[in-house]
């Protein structure tokens, strides 16, 4: 069973990019354990015998058997064409006709 | 009085209105309306596509019998469809100010069948909830009851079909987000055949699970709706190949086998609602349907599966939004210097719930819990596609109610995710497996709140869904008058 405190917390909140304030951290803490608490039960249920695939969202996922692929075809990019105003009007922040991203390096 | 999709056509074939005033009628409610169920209303955009179908009308006289099923109906679209050059946020402070250069193929579909859309509908910020509340608009109140959720997440779709403010309404449903809401109301609603309506330009929250659903106020004017929305979209890779089971007679009750699994007629379902839909059931049974007792082994885990795959996700659909490529930048991250710092800045403008369903899928996704959590519920998944599959092969629908409760208070559940989530155990299993479930309205409790009952079919097995819906529509009307 796993433990949930506010460094675990904070930890995901890290790796998903969030900052937490002081009030959600110690809330959301609570809500999380009793949430993981809850999602527990599935630890119960017996998987072993009924030979299932390992693991993957593609064997589970219901739909198309195999994916479905199509022709790829060559046609008009937005950009090319008079939807280009529309499109860098939607960019956070532009220069040019390009969409200007924060340095990553 | 709500008019049908029918009766609306009647009266633009007898010349007694047209779309545009049809329109102006829509769009004069919708400003009056205390209910917050839109968050844009495109008025000139409608007003113009109402005069193009009045020149229409005037030309041919009556409303054209081929390709335009919905010529002249006034539609409202839930706010995670993309319509071409009117703005899209998702119920989102991160999305607050974007605007689509393209439309869903849902949307383009409903508006090449002639439909006239009057704006985008109200629901929980990236459709995570079921109540409405998370919206960074503010909540929808419930049509009848004010002091009462609509629903969610598409609430601002049920709750304007209810109230009149648009004829038919696009939802999305990826746990019940359509059928909830449609249940709280008094409406109805349906969740397709994973893969049957086109997830092209909607806003994804779980891939595997979503999927987009028409809300009307008859059984009817769905399916007309369905039928638009239906179709093979190269632009998905989702999309169905096949089509819609075509049924090999006209819809029968009589020797429908419609399964009652003892798992979902319990204690923690108020009795007024198990009462209400046996008295349905018996009702079907007294015209020549058969009842089947069937036992769902595994649906006492659908919650939990469904909630750590939807988190799981989630938590990737969303890490798109980082203020690189969409909508608002803040100042603070611009000044951030760091890139850690620039994402958080710009991710603060989610609301509490995505940010708690977004930090329970990292967990869940994580190196050192994945098997436990992630793989473990893809696998209790497939035990609970393994459940229905045999059931299917047993009953040709399967009946529950929508929820345990009825539509509860503003505020009355907000701090308790848990509760919240625990109150989608009768919808999610449909996502989780792929195939249509459709949510009736069946009565009311004793405080006039409307009660939902769910049909479940298997895969592509819409048809049956309706025809099945139309008899009981039908019968009960008959009891009324």
């Amino acid at each position: 069973m796993v433990q949930v405190n506010e460094k675990l917390t904070k930890d995901l909140a890290e790796l998903s990019k969030l900052e937490l304030t002081p009030g959600e951290l110690q809330e959301f803490t609570k809500q999380l354990s009793q949430i993981v608490g809850y999602v527990e039960t599935l630890q119960e249920v017996n998987l072993k015998e009924l030979n299932l695939e390992p693991q993957g969202l593609a064997n589970s996922s219901p739909g198309n058997s195999g994916g479905v692929l199509r022709e790829d075809e060559e046609k008009a990019s937005l950009l090319d064409s008079e939807g280009k105003p529309a499109v860098l009007a939607a960019a956070p922040d532009v220069l040019n006709d390009a969409f200007k991203v924060p340095p990553i390096l | 009085m709500i008019q049908s999709i029918r009766e609306i056509h009647d009266s633009f074939d007898r010349g007694e209105k047209k779309p545009s005033a049809l329109v102006a009628e829509y769009l004069a409610r919708i400003q009056a309306s205390p209910l917050n169920a839109y968050i844009t209303v495109c008025a000139d955009r409608a007003l113009r596509q109402a005069i193009r179908a009045d020149e229409v009308l005037l030309k041919a006289g009556k409303v054209p019998r081929s390709g335009q099923p919905l010529f002249g109906i006034p539609v409202g679209i839930k706010d995670n469809l993309a319509l071409s050059g009117v703005r899209m946020t998702c119920a989102s402070k991160v999305l607050e100010n974007y605007i689509p250069p393209y439309s869903a193929t849902a949307v383009e579909r409903v508006e090449a069948a002639g439909a006239i859309t009057l704006g985008k509908l109200n629901m929980d910020e990236f459709a995570m909830g079921g109540s409405n509340e998370n919206s960074a608009f503010g909540p929808v109140l419930h049509p009848t009851h004010p002091d009462r959720v609509p629903g969610g997440s598409s609430g601002g779709a049920a709750a304007a079909v209810r109230a009149n403010l648009c004829v038919v309404a696009l939802g999305s449903d990826t746990g019940g987000s359509v059928r909830l809401p449609a249940s709280y109301c008094g409406v109805v609603g349906l969740k397709p055949t994973y893969g049957r309506i086109s997830r092209y330009g909607l806003v994804a929250f779980a891939s595997s699970l979503d999927q987009v659903g028409p809300i009307a106020a008859n059984v009817e004017d769905t399916e007309v709706l369905f039928n638009v929305l239906a179709g093979h979209d190269s632009r998905d890779s989702t999309s169905l190949l096949s089509e819609v089971t075509a049924p090999a007679a006209p819809f029968s009750i009589a020797g429908l086998r419609i399964g009652v699994p003892a798992e979902y007629f319990v204690e923690g379902v108020a009795s007024e609602i198990r009462t209400a839909i046996h008295f349905k059931l018996q009702l079907l049974e007294s015209q020549g349907a058969r009842l089947v007792p069937l036992h769902l082994a595994h649906s006492r885990y659908a919650v939990a599966t469904y909630y750590l795959l939807a988190v799981s996700e989630a938590s990737s659909n969303l890490s798109r939004f980082d203020g690189v490529r969409y909508g608002v930048r803040p100042q603070a991250a611009v000044e951030a210097g760091e890139l850690g710092a620039f994402y958080r800045a710009t991710r603060a403008r989610f609301g509490a719930e995505v940010k708690r369903r977004i930090i329970l899928g990292t967990f869940a996704l994580s190196s050192g819990y994945v098997d436990a959590y992630y793989h473990r519920a893809s696998q209790v998944r497939k035990l609970i596609q393994r459940d229905f599959a045999q059931a299917f092969s047993e009953v040709d629908v399967i009946a529950s109610p929508v929820a345990p409760a009825t539509a509860y208070k503003l505020g009355e559940r907000s701090d308790d995710p848990l509760q919240m989530y625990l109150n989608d155990i009768f919808t999610v299993p449909a996502n989780l497996a792929g195939f249509p479930a459709i949510s009736l309205p069946s009565g009311e409790d004793a405080a006039g709140l409307p009660i939902g009952l769910q049909f479940m079919a298997a895969h592509s097995n819409e048809t049956l869904l309706f025809g099945l819906a139309r008899q009981l529509e039908q019968s009960l009307k008959e009891e009324r008058s």
